[in-house]
């Protein structure tokens, strides 16, 4: 029997395949490898358009997997190895400990993050917390300040919501030029999941808020104690506390035990590591609140200070740099698809366009649909092998719409590092590459 | 309902439709219950008929009844509310000089930020110039490759100072925060105001010049008015619902347009060259299973001295034994390798405990074993 004849290079020639019943039946009288190398199936005649991965006997299929005891904890197929997180030091601090790693969203599927790929940023490294030594702290403006022990906090009725959480950042480093060859860096500073917890109003129901409280301080507990200062409006809303990310208790990188959640807004805001809550009438000036995540514009050198929703968005995924058509033959029919999302409410449709903005078909979206969540869109279309400028436009149930790169630049300019929402167009070449383009018109 | 409320939505009156009142289960807002308009500019989504969005609520009564936790005491408030506000809330009492600001930093930031807090290798500077000076430079933005482009900084940027003090105070040094003294953060404040070369009355702060609770709040910051909207005072919160309620005030975009949206072919910008593509890991589409990687402890002990020691050990600026100078580390180990493990465990001059790292035990003696090892 020959096993590594490489049927590719055009040799005709006879092998015979054991079957599995003979497996089972030859046992007792073959090792595994024996049996292997001497079948008794009549032979078959191999052609050159045969596919090897069918004609041969692969290794998992005759022989034994892996035992349920393996990998208590699962992980992904080791042939997913390069589905990962990625860093560059042009994002980092020299140490990688006040940083992010960003999401693959070119392997995604669906709208749901995996927690291991959730993007990550960290501005003291990530700590590793004992839940059963954190505390949540609530005071300033209320009756009543509050302790609660992890416990605690989880007896309140959870309640389970998909949301994305998006760095304001995401994109930054291209308000004056592209710079990324690569979908994962310029657009992964962001991720969706289902989070649990507890809205922060059915805490605060019992604790007595004075009506001058207007603003709320939420601080870590990690090692940079980052804080954040939250208007009272959003934390009567929708802000939750939230211990569950996909199912399983948070990953310490997205705050272990428990983080801020602020649908729709800056992933800055969401304080990770959450340990204090303080209620006040003035806001704090916190530091990643003055100098960093504060916009500036062309309005006479002022910065937008409490720039909170992410704004209306979008992405095509596929094709992209990381996904090129390089495969395609002219007249194959393929989908193209992407990721829509408004921190502002909820994605109302989206826009195709094939030549960089200048006219726009109307894709369909599909899945679900949520407010403050990741929702995906597609269109069927027929590839004829000529160059295109693939863009995507997003609009929101709040009447906003995604301004093009020039209507971007002319309302606040390109020094804002934070909050760019302009259209985004990748190049396809005539033979199917992807680059990372804008169009200035 | 739902249905018939996106059709309007998708016409060009949106704003138009901001008070439309009747909602069935599901639908969005632009209020809130008390009439406000929603203050991030956007939409919320209040509970109807069970339902928020496509979300089911539990409605029951008793479900404001649900309490636990106990009331915080007031040495833990006082333990954790360390908080320093722009009105001088949360200062505390003490007193430190530029000049003693300038030996702590050299000390314990410079091996960062350099000297003078001019920054580098992805630390922040936390000075560029004259702070007055820089702060003009905000109006400046980079449309051209060869702009000189805003600077931002502490100096130049930030609206308050009592922001640098509460870092500096919960977060700095950077990898042992909290180990600050009140006399200690004052200093460092005074000093990074003097290379920024801020006046206080008038007058730029000399060596001598001592910083304390009460003339903090005299320092006036050069950006002090450089943010939109105004957010301190009773009307912080109306001012910021009026600016979100304003596109024009944040480059929000109202407009759909389907054909023929500018004239003549596309103007393309792309990538200068091969742009930014040094990525960890490299990308890679392809399914195939990692080569095995020869790892050991020693690797391990390189990669953390790397990541964790080279910023102290790597150079002689820090004062700390330069890995790979025999002689340095000679005098190190007359003390015996059980006393420089004890030394490097507890922290020792500048050197944090474990050198800010969270190893165990082990595995931060396997990295001195490596230094050491490297050193002879």
């Amino acid at each position: 029997m020959n096993k590594s004849m490489n049927v590719s290079e055009n040799v005709e020639t006879t092998i015979t395949q054991s079957s599995r019943r003979d497996f089972f039946r030859k046992t007792a009288a073959y090792s595994v490898s024996a049996l292997a190398a001497a079948s008794v199936m009549a032979p078959v005649k191999i052609k050159a358009e045969d596919d090897p991965a069918i004609i041969e006997e692969q290794p998992w299929a005759t022989a034994w997997g892996a035992p349920v005891t393996e990998n208590l904890y699962g992980l992904p197929s080791p042939y997913e190895s390069n589905v990962t997180r990625r860093v560059t030091e042009l994002l980092s601090s020299g140490n990688m400990k006040a940083s992010i790693a960003v999401t693959p969203i070119q392997d995604i599927e669906g709208i749901i993050v995996p927690n291991g790929l959730f993007f990550n940023r960290c501005h003291g490294g990530t700590p590793e917390i004992d839940p059963n030594k954190h505390r949540l702290m609530i005071h300033g403006l209320v009756e009543k300040p509050l302790v609660l022990t992890m416990d605690e906090l989880k007896k309140y009725p959870s309640v389970s919501r998909i949301h994305f959480i998006e760095c304001p950042a995401n994109g930054g480093p291209e308000w004056r030029n592209p710079q990324f060859p690569s979908i994962q860096f310029a657009k992964g500073f962001m991720s969706c999941a289902e989070w649990t917890g507890v809205y922060l109003k059915d805490i605060l129901k019992d604790l007595g808020l004075k009506p001058e409280a207007k603003w709320m301080l939420a601080e870590g507990g990690d090692s940079s104690h980052m804080g954040r200062t939250v208007p009272i409006d959003k934390v009567l809303d929708d802000a939750m506390i939230v211990w569950g990310q996909n199912g399983e208790a948070l990953r310490p990188e997205q705050g272990y035990p428990i983080r801020l959640l602020l649908p729709g807004w800056e992933g800055n805001l969401m304080v990770k590591w959450l340990a204090r809550l303080e209620f006040s009438s003035e806001p704090y000036y916190a530091k990643e609140e003055t100098a960093k995540y504060t916009a500036l514009t062309n309005h006479d050198g002022k910065a937008i200070q409490h720039f909170y929703a992410n704004e209306v968005n979008s992405v095509i995924t596929s094709p992209c740099p990381e996904k090129p058509w390089t495969d395609l033959k002219k007249g194959d029919v393929i989908e193209i698809q992407g990721l829509a999302w408004s921190g502002m409410g909820t994605i109302e449709g989206v826009d195709i366009s094939f030549d960089g903005g200048k006219n726009w078909v109307e894709a369909s979206l599909k899945g679900l649909v949520l407010p403050h969540a990741w929702t995906r869109f597609s269109y069927i279309y027929k590839y004829e092998g000529k160059p295109l400028f693939l863009s995507s436009r997003a609009r929101d149930d709040a009447g906003y719409v995604q301004p093009s790169v020039k209507q971007e630049r002319d309302a606040v300019g390109v020094e804002g590092v934070y909050h760019r929402n302009g259209i985004h167009t990748w190049e396809v070449t005539e033979k199917g590459e992807v680059h990372n383009v804008q169009i200035l018109s | 309902m739902f249905k018939s409320y996106r059709k309007l939505l998708s016409t060009v009156t949106v704003v138009a439709l901001a008070s439309v009142s009747a909602m069935a289960a599901g639908d969005a807002s632009r209020t809130y219950a008390n009439g406000k308009k929603v203050i991030d500019g956007g939409m919320t989504y209040p509970v109807k008929k069970g339902l928020t969005a496509s979300y089911h609520v539990n409605t029951q009564k008793a479900y404001k009844d649900v309490k636990f936790g106990r009331a915080a005491t007031p040495n833990e408030i006082k333990a954790w509310d360390i908080d320093v506000m722009y009105d001088g809330t949360g200062l505390p009492e003490g007193e430190g000089s530029v000049e003693m600001g300038d030996e702590i930093y050299e000390a314990k930031c410079a091996s960062c930020h350099f000297d003078f807090g001019a920054g580098g290798a992805g630390y922040p500077a936390l000075q560029q110039g004259n702070a007055y000076e820089m702060q003009k430079t905000l109006k400046l933005q980079r449309l051209h490759p060869d702009d000189d482009g805003p600077k931002r900084n502490f100096g130049s940027y930030w609206p308050y100072a009592s922001t640098l003090f509460w870092y500096i105070k919960t977060g700095m040094p950077h990898p042992a925060p909290m180990s600050l003294s009140n006399d200690e953060t004052y200093a460092l404040v005074a000093y990074i105001l003097s290379i920024n070369e801020i006046k206080i009355d008038g007058e730029e702060l000399d060596d001598d010049f001592v910083l304390n609770k009460k003339n903090f709040l005299k320092i006036v910051m050069p950006n002090k008015d450089g943010f939109i909207p105004k957010i301190e005072g009773k009307d912080g919160l109306e001012n910021v619902r009026k600016f979100y309620d304003n596109p024009k005030n944040f480059g929000g975009n109202k407009e759909r347009c389907m054909k023929d949206c500018f004239d003549g072919e596309p103007k393309v910008a792309r990538i200068q060259g091969v742009g930014i593509s040094d990525y960890n890991p490299p990308i890679s589409e392809k399914k195939e299973k990692p080569a095995k990687k020869a790892s050991s402890d020693s690797n391990e002990a390189k990669a953390t001295y790397e990541a964790s020691c080279a910023v102290c050990h790597g150079t002689d600026a820090m004062g700390a034994p330069v890995v790979g100078d025999k002689q340095a580390w000679a005098a190190v180990l007359k003390k015996g390798i059980d006393k420089v493990y004890m030394n490097g465990i507890k922290g020792i001059n500048g050197m944090p405990p474990k050198g800010g790292t969270s190893l165990d035990d082990d595995k931060f003696k396997a990295v001195v074993d490596y230094m050491v090892k490297t050193s002879k």
